[in-house]
């Protein structure tokens, strides 16, 4: 961790598991927190997730754990419960997502807590919420992407169910849990009161539907991306000779859409209304993008997709190549952000990861640490408190 | 109430979804968020249907928890107005095209000279260096370019879209909220503002850290598995005797006896090639070929109620119209209803968290272009000044 980023000094006393609290914590460290990931003795069941596994570890677990110490302790147990209390009074922050009443059964809800500590920020991380029917049903990335109608947005209807590929589930809401410690921190810093913050899965990816939840309330009509992608097909980008490109026309001007149509060898769309307004509502989320893609993909015919590209930023539409990972992670782009970095590995060497997102002038690049192996860290942590403290 | 963020004031001068919804966000907090919009407003969101009322539900979903006041940022004496409401602000959101807000003559050194203590934030789509600097970005380009598509898909299927446009673009802007709070809880400290820049595109990398995790831990790239899990399984949607489909997820290694219980199938416990999710990874097309022939047996409300008494992830493909009324839904506020001036009763997406000492929201409508300039103005002790009047 970073010995001055913006949460320097801080300590977070983090009991989740998996990705989704994790993933909040690492940005927590990432940020200079001192984040100890407190892990029962068989240890984060993220350590099992794989293969792949990277010397022994696994990748999806090194990638969320990086910047931080890692304890065990077996809090089921009386005895190594009044230690992790002692712990959690030591802390700024407590983070757990363990389910809605569990944390108070074993003796480390807020209240139970926040007697010694008034200044902790509690931070609990559950599948569906803490209240109403579904409280109790533990949550998977999938199934909380199929209950959010993740699933509604791909694929065809009748088909067999797809998820989002990226563990939108986990991630998103380890930001949102990241925002409401931040949140409640602030509130901390400037008047002295800790409090308890909750965040739950469901409710993070229904919330990120907002601007759908809005256009089906009482739409004039019922076009435009939002409601349209219930019912068209899988959208693949635009097909051209070597691969897919995905492109968009925001702005135009006669002249502009005029060579674009001749070089194109498109004048046939012309006098077809649905390209009219310099074929804004004939790409990407126009009204007609879906039935006139073959159009478009009949002209790109015989020509490089690096051509299409250039052609259609050259009179100031938008185009991309549609990439994979091995395409992505040699673009000279992420290169020139320096997207990727590499973090020690807890047994040497390195391994690759994406660094934290947002850049801060004002705070100096985070120095990386390996991902704690299982109870690294236990004795050092735990020797420094006081025995008398619970 | 207190909220998280009272006394702190946001100059937003954002376009489209990304920046908009990171200070609807901040609004919700408590902030007081000031939206700043050429004459006749945002053209960008304005554009995009469906519309309600004659409003695009962009621009309305992306604007709550707002004030919005015009100024023509073009004129000199507006852009003075804009520099005395920086002066009072404590946080400057911009997510135009590299370069526009330089322009304007808002870029970092201009504002931090008058309020050194401002959080300035710049979003892009791909970042103010490089060879994409200067280029534009939405969501739909962002997502073709950053590789998310190729991992979403039917098994031995193409990659493609998530048609629910805007998911990166709101990544994007939670990233921002988040970034503003770090900053805020830095200034307590040191009484200084900064800059930050934050990319759609790293974003929507960042969302991805744990499939590039594999990549890079592979070299190969990761296919589309249809609705399975890559590295925890079973960990998939399964057809049922009705056709119905049911999502299951066995990720940790206690609920895989449970999940054995559930399905009738106890022999499976103690299969050696079943005995560990990296080992249920590795067998995966024979653990699958086994379940999928199981579930087929009986309809999908036998095995979600066996397996939700054994405690183990489980539920249907839900769609807006079981969404809506859901009493998980209704109880936590995950949509709600409110009434706004303009555009009649909407449902709008709930908070994402909660604070119990300084709740957030009520979620409150924005407004039009321009609908508060006169009242913001007129409390910050700005004489007011009709927009285009300098021309």
């Amino acid at each position: 961790m970073s010995t001055n980023g913006s949460l320097a000094g801080f300590r977070v006393v983090d009991l989740t598991e998996g990705i989704c609290g994790p993933f909040s914590s690492m940005q927590l460290a990432d940020a200079g927190a001192e984040v100890i990931k407190v892990e029962p003795p068989k240890g984060d069941y993220a350590r099992q997730v794989g293969p792949p596994f990277v010397n022994g570890e696994s990748a999806v677990f090194l990638s969320v754990n990086r910047n931080k110490k890692s304890v065990v302790l077996d809090y089921r147990r009386e005895d190594q419960r009044s230690i992790l209390r002692r712990l959690a009074a030591t802390a700024d922050i407590f983070l757990e997502d363990l389910g809605p009443g569990e944390a108070e059964q074993l003796g480390f809800g807020y209240s139970q807590l926040s007697g010694q500590n008034p200044r902790l920020v509690y931070c609990a991380i559950s599948a569906f919420g803490e209240e109403g029917p579904l409280k109790d049903l533990p949550g998977s990335e999938l199934v909380v992407q199929a209950m959010a109608e993740y699933t509604t947005s791909l694929g065809r209807i009748g088909d067999p169910p797809i998820r989002v590929g990226a563990d939108v589930a986990c991630i998103n809401t380890g930001i949102f849990a990241t925002q409401a410690i931040l949140a409640a921190l602030f509130h901390r810093e400037r008047t002295g009161y800790g409090q308890r913050v909750a965040v739950s899965q469901f409710s993070s990816l229904l919330h990120l539907r907002g601007i759908m939840w809005h256009s089906m309330t009482d739409p004039d009509d019922w076009y435009g991306f939002h409601l349209d992608h219930y019912t068209n097909p899988p959208d693949y980008g635009y097909q051209a000779q070597d691969g897919a490109l995905y492109f968009i026309l925001r702005r135009g001007n006669t002249e502009d859409w005029d060579r674009l149509v001749l070089e194109l060898g498109m004048e046939h769309v012309l006098a077809d209304p649905r390209f009219a307004d310099y074929g804004r509502q004939a790409t990407s989320i126009g009204r007609y993008a879906p039935e006139v893609k073959q159009i478009w993909e009949d002209a790109f015919k015989g020509r490089s997709r690096d051509e299409i590209i250039a052609l259609i930023k050259s009179i100031g539409g938008d185009a991309v190549p549609m990439m994979d990972y091995p395409s992505l992670l040699s673009h000279p782009q992420v290169e020139a952000l320096n997207i990727i970095i590499e973090v020690p590995h807890p047994d040497g060497g390195t391994f690759k990861t994406v660094r934290p997102v947002a850049r801060f002038t004002g705070a100096p690049e985070t120095i990386m640490t390996a991902p704690p192996k299982l109870g690294q860290h236990t004795q050092e942590v735990l020797s420094t408190l006081n025995a008398g403290d619970d | 109430m207190a909220k998280p963020l009272d006394g702190i004031r946001v100059f937003d001068l954002t376009v489209a979804a990304v920046g908009p919804w990171a200070t609807k966000l901040l609004g919700a907090m408590g902030a007081d968020v000031i939206k700043v919009e050429a004459p006749g407003g945002d053209q960008l969101s304005h554009a995009v249907p469906p519309r309600i009322k004659g409003n695009s539900v962009l621009y309305i979903s992306a604007n709550h928890n707002k004030r919005m006041i015009e100024l023509d940022l073009k004129q000199e004496a507006d852009r003075a107005i804009a520099l005395r409401i920086l002066e009072k602000s404590d946080v400057f959101v911009n997510n135009m095209r590299p370069g526009a807000v330089e322009r304007l003559g808002l870029g970092h050194e201009v504002v931090a000279k008058v309020n050194p203590r401002i959080i300035y934030v710049l979003a892009s789509a791909y970042g103010r260096s490089g060879p994409m600097a200067t280029e534009a970005g939405v969501d739909p380009t962002v997502q073709a370019f950053c590789g998310w598509c190729s991992i979403t898909g039917p098994e031995h299927g193409r990659g493609e879209m998530f048609r629910h446009l805007a998911h990166i673009d709101l990544t994007t802007a939670t990233t921002i909220t988040q970034a503003v709070l770090e900053a805020l809880i830095a200034r307590e400290r040191t009484g200084k503002g900064q800059r930050i820049e934050i990319e759609m595109l790293t974003a929507a990398m960042a969302l991805q850290t744990t499939r590039l995790a594999e990549y890079f831990a592979t070299s190969a790239q990761p296919r589309p598995l249809g609705s399975a899990s890559p590295t925890t399984a079973p960990h998939q949607a399964f057809e049922c005797a009705d056709k119905q489909f049911v999502a299951i997820g066995v990720e940790r290694d206690e609920q895989w006896p449970a999940f054995c219980r559930a399905m009738k199938l106890p022999e499976l416990i103690a299969d050696q090639r079943f005995a560990s999710n990296p080992m249920r990874v590795r067998n995966r097309a024979a653990l699958v070929e086994i379940l999928e022939k199981r579930f087929k047996s009986k309809p999908a409300a036998w095995w979600m109620i066996r397996l939700t008494n054994e405690k183990v992830p489980n539920g249907p493909m839900m769609s807006f119209d079981q969404l809506r009324y859901h009493p998980q839904v209704r109880h936590n506020e995950h949509i709600v209803e409110i009434d706004t001036p303009h555009w009649g009763r909407l449902n709008v997406d709930g908070l994402p968290w909660q604070f119990s000492r300084t709740p957030a929201g009520p979620i409150r409508a924005g407004g039009k272009p321009g609908e508060h300039t006169a009242e913001v103005l007129a409390e910050l002790g700005i004489s007011h000044h009709p927009v285009g009047s300098s021309k």
